[in-house]
Order: C-alpha cells, then structure tokens, then sequence
C-alpha cells in the first residue's frame, strides 16, 4: 500500500518536470523599443508652431544611381512622416526623394504638376542589446540632413532637433513648407 | 566503540529473552509490544545525474555533467550539493549564443519520508546556494528591425568571447531519492531558481548560466530539473531499537 503512494509520486513529479521542461516562445514583444525610424515633422513656415500637413506626399528612398527603391508607407496626415534607416556599418548616406502633390503628377492634367525635393541623410548605426527575444537594435548617431537646392524647393528651412536616434517617442528632423 | 557493541549485543539479548515472558504477562491487553533491532547504514551519497549525459549525446547544442552528493547530519537533515559543468547553445532568430562554464550548488535536504526500518529513502524539500563562473560566446548576431524596406538584414558572424562572467542565485529543490537495488538509488528533482547577481558582459546579456538554466527576459526566476543515480557508501552503520505494536490474534 506504501508502495503504491510511493510509485503514484514518482509518476506525478515526473509529468510535472515533463511539461516545464516546455520552453515558452521567445517573441520580440511589439511594445519593445528596437531599431527607430526617423521622425520628420513639418511645420508652417509662416505660423512656425503649427503643425502642417503636406497635401499628397510620397517619399522614396533613393540608390547610389538615382533610381527609387519604392514607395514607403506613410500614415496621413502628412504632418509628420517616419523614415526606415538602413542599419549596415559605418557612416551611411541615404537619399530621399520627397514628392508633394504626388497627384497632380498622376493625373492627366498638364497644367498642374507635382514638385519633388532630394534630401541627403547622413547618420551612423549603432548596436544596442536589447534582450534574448529582440536580440540587437540599431540606434543613429552624427545625423546630417541637407537638401539639395533646385529651382523650386517647397522645404524651406531644415532643423536637426536631435543628432542622435535613439527612440521613436520625438521628432529628430523639423522641415519648415 | 567495541564496548558499545558488546553492549547492544547484551541488550538485545536480554531483550529477546524477554519479549516472550513481556507478551506473556500482558495476556489482557488486545495488543502486544514488539521490539526490533536492525542495522541503520548512511553516510555519503554520491550520484551523477543521468539526463545531462543523455542530453549531451542526443542535443547537439548540449554538452554537460553533474556529480551531486548528500551527507546525512541528523535523520531528516542531509547536507546535500552539486558540481557541474556545462555548454549550451542558444540560437533565436537574431541570436547564436553559446555559454561555457562550472558550477557548484550547496545546501540542505530535508527528508519528509518516515523511513521504514534500514531504509534511506528520501521525498525531500531543500535550499541551495548556487555560483556559476562561465564564459559566453555570441557566434552570430542579426540586428532586429521590423522595418524591411531596404530587404538588407545586416548581420555579424564574427564571434566574440565574453570571459569571467559569474552569477549567484538561491534555489528550491523537491525530489525523491529511492532505492532500487542494494545501495543504488534512482532519484528525480525539480528546482526553482533565483538570480540575486550575475555579470553582464558589455552592450549583451546572459542567455544561459551553467547551473541556473535559461534566463528569461522577463525576471529572476529560473527552473531545472533532474534525474538521478547515486550510490550510498555505508561509512556508519548504526543499530536501532524500534517498538513495534502488533495485534493480537
């Protein structure tokens, strides 16, 4: 009979170690702060305080030879934009084609066009641990904006507000339109 | 020492003389008193456990043994600790990560069974110390981006070594010890574990603690588990006087 309650615990302990032994799924918890973006927010040139949206706007990342890599997603209103940085080594420069009116080019109207402004960021990756689930981050230091000048540039003034990217929770960039 | 075994030899002697004539007097009673003498051995047990070797052939990213001992200091006090090395790879998503190192585990036990007789049986609750000195080596990494726009994951496949790491826990062992053929004992434990320090190498973390088992990112808390297979060495051996109430037919 003692025999018996003994063998019962021995089988009660070992499915209890059998089912702990389960490890949990380590999953990157979408609350984490990992690589940021780069917050660009636009402003009214005329009413410096104020934020305002730019109508119709696309932006795209540009290669070493000009052409565009794509549309990146943005989220109206256009008042304040995030842009992917790559996260390679070294110092990086990375050029943005930034479209306003993007439908006055797609539509059929000669008559009204859209206007396009090239920035040129530059910024320098680096790696942060951040834990088992998310493993590395990248965050950006020495970030260098300038925009190129053309004959009819709709950003007027740039500010840096912060050279180093270390979180999406505030604008790092400031255009004035 | 041979006095004190003359002397329990007297004893029982006299004792199994006067059992008969005891039972005999107590005739009226329903019940009689019976006494037993028996050999009580303990001493040193030492075992290894036997899932790390197992593991270690069957895991790839496994390679780890323990050898574990307890001292009986009072009947239900056992003096009790563990000496281990291990290597364990990790690998996640963004991760490949392998830690190295030994570990050395003390405490006590304390032995719930009521044993029968010469019994050394345990279902046992214990307390342990734990340190673990060990090394990490982070053989990849992959920077964690949930943007892919420019579909460039950048990673690094240069290992770095991390050495002199060290990290102390304290910990909670349930287990049984059972014996199976003579002086051989097959036992089973679980153990709840937590950090109280631990060196964490620079910009990184600790995955794994030889001893303490895998780090969760979300406390202190750890687990294990054991398997294991020990030998009693007999060093005392001890008579035992035991009064055993029997019915009466």
């Amino acid at each position: 009979m003692k025999h018996q309650n003994k063998y019962k615990i021995i089988l009660f302990l070992l499915i209890l170690i059998g089912t702990w032994s389960c490890e949990r799924d380590d999953i990157c918890a979408e609350t984490t702060s990992t690589t940021p973006h780069l917050n660009i927010r636009f402003y009214d040139i005329n009413d410096p305080e104020e934020l305002k949206a730019v109508r119709a706007l696309t932006v795209r990342a540009l290669d070493s030879d000009g052409s565009d890599l794509g549309d990146i997603t943005l989220s109206s209103p256009f008042d304040s934009i995030a842009l992917p940085l790559r996260t390679i080594e070294g110092l990086i420069t990375t050029r943005f084609a930034l479209e306003k009116d993007t439908d006055f080019r797609l539509d059929t109207d000669a008559a009204t066009e859209s206007n396009v402004d090239i920035i040129t960021i530059s910024y320098r990756p680096q790696y942060v641990y951040v834990s088992r689930a998310c493993g590395y981050k990248s965050i950006f230091t020495d970030l260098f904006i300038t925009v190129e000048p053309d004959d009819n540039n709709w950003i007027l003034t740039n500010e840096i507000l912060t050279t180093t990217i270390e979180n999406e929770n505030q604008a790092h960039i400031l255009f004035r339109h | 020492m041979k006095t004190k075994h003359t002397s329990y030899f007297v004893i029982s002697l006299l004792l199994v003389m006067f059992v008969p004539w005891t039972s005999f007097s107590q005739e009226t009673n329903n019940t009689e008193k019976d006494t037993l003498i028996f050999k009580q051995k303990y001493g040193l047990r030492l075992g290894i456990d036997i899932y790390k070797p197992v593991r270690s052939f069957i895991d790839d990213d496994y390679t780890g043994f323990e050898i574990n001992g307890d001292y009986r200091l009072t009947k239900r006090v056992y003096l009790a600790g563990e000496l281990g090395t291990e290597q364990r790879t990790t690998t996640t998503d963004y991760l490949d990560v392998t830690a190295k190192g030994s570990y050395f585990k003390a405490g006590f036990d304390y032995n719930f069974y009521q044993n029968w007789l010469d019994m050394e049986n345990m279902l046992y609750g214990g307390f342990r110390v734990g340190l673990s000195s060990f090394s990490q080596t982070r053989n990849s990494y992959t920077i964690y981006n949930t943007d892919q726009y420019y579909n460039e994951p950048v990673t690094f496949t240069e290992p770095q070594e991390f050495n002199g790491l060290s990290a102390i826990w304290a910990e909670l062992i349930f287990g049984m010890k059972v014996e199976v053929i003579n002086n051989f004992y097959v036992g089973v434990n679980a153990q709840l574990k937590g950090r109280i320090t631990e060196d964490k190498p620079e910009n990184f973390g600790n995955l794994h603690i030889p001893g303490f088992n895998k780090v969760f990112d979300s406390g202190r808390v750890g687990i294990g588990f054991g398997y294991n297979l020990s030998y009693l060495i007999p060093i005392y051996n001890k008579q035992k006087k035991v009064v055993v109430e029997k019915e009466k037919n």
